[in-house]
């Protein structure tokens, strides 16, 4: 089965994350495609490259990057929910003289229509919130 | 084609969540799909006629209410029961609804491929 994951809440803030993220890695496991993970509203905080967890918690950034290394999921982030939060694309970055280095290694910074897609393409679609 | 519900059970005011939720609904019909909007709950007060967002330096959604036609969303349901107990009633809605209870618009949410919310 194709599966698209939506996530809306902030990481450590709430269980959604952790939830996405063992609900993705049964179902991998299970040989479901995971067609992309897209991150809106809070949940763009997920993608935040500075994020520096104590060591002895788990790296919820990090455990994202290395799914998209690992297993070639697309981790997409909302770019209007990004822009309004501080978390810039490295171009819209050097434009404006913001931050160019925000975004965590293997997440892209797209619109919704990337979602859409997703949802239309896929046979579910999860959406996990605060 | 698909069918998508997208529930708005929260006030739209107060949180941005509201008015990145309805960039969707409103994007999903810009991909064609049938989307289907409904209110319910704390949700139903988005509706009400006179708000003044302005006031706290927030958008108002009553634009993107009166547009929704234009973007091909002609289905907006609003559960009775929510209504009543919020003490409104259809004349004071901005827009023009369609009531439903609580069980009808359960046998449209099973019509549905997908159902969001926020």
């Amino acid at each position: 089965m194709k599966i698209s994951i939506q996530i809306n809440a902030s990481p450590y803030q709430y269980q959604a994350a952790d939830t996405a993220w063992h609900f993705i890695q049964a179902a991998m496991a299970k040989g479901h495609e995971v067609y992309r993970v897209f991150f809106y509203h809070d949940g763009i905080y997920n993608a935040q490259r500075d994020s520096r967890p104590p060591g002895d918690e788990r790296d919820i950034v990090k455990r994202w990057s290395g799914l998209q290394r690992e297993h070639g999921v697309d981790l997409v982030v909302c770019v209007s929910s990004a822009q309004r939060r501080g978390l810039l694309e490295q171009s819209v970055a050097l434009k404006v003289g913001g931050f160019e280095q925000a975004l965590a290694d293997g997440f892209r910074i797209a619109g919704l229509g990337l979602l859409m897609e997703a949802v239309i393409e896929s046979d579910r679609h999860i959406t996990f919130s605060a | 084609m698909k069918t998508l519900f997208f529930i708005i059970n929260k006030s739209l005011q107060g949180n941005v969540c509201g008015q990145e939720f309805l960039d969707m609904a409103l994007m999903a019909a810009a991909f064609d799909q049938k989307v289907v909007l409904l209110f319910e709950g704390e949700g139903v007060n988005a509706l009400v006629k006179n708000q003044c967002p302005s006031g706290l330096q927030l958008k108002n959604i009553v634009p993107v209410l009166n547009a929704l036609p234009i973007y091909d969303i002609n289905d907006v349901l609003v559960e009775e029961e929510s209504m009543e107990m919020w003490g409104l009633v259809e004349d004071e809605l901005e827009i023009s609804v369609d009531a439903l209870s609580r069980k009808a618009i359960k046998e449209q949410l099973n019509l549905a491929d997908h159902v969001f919310s926020f």
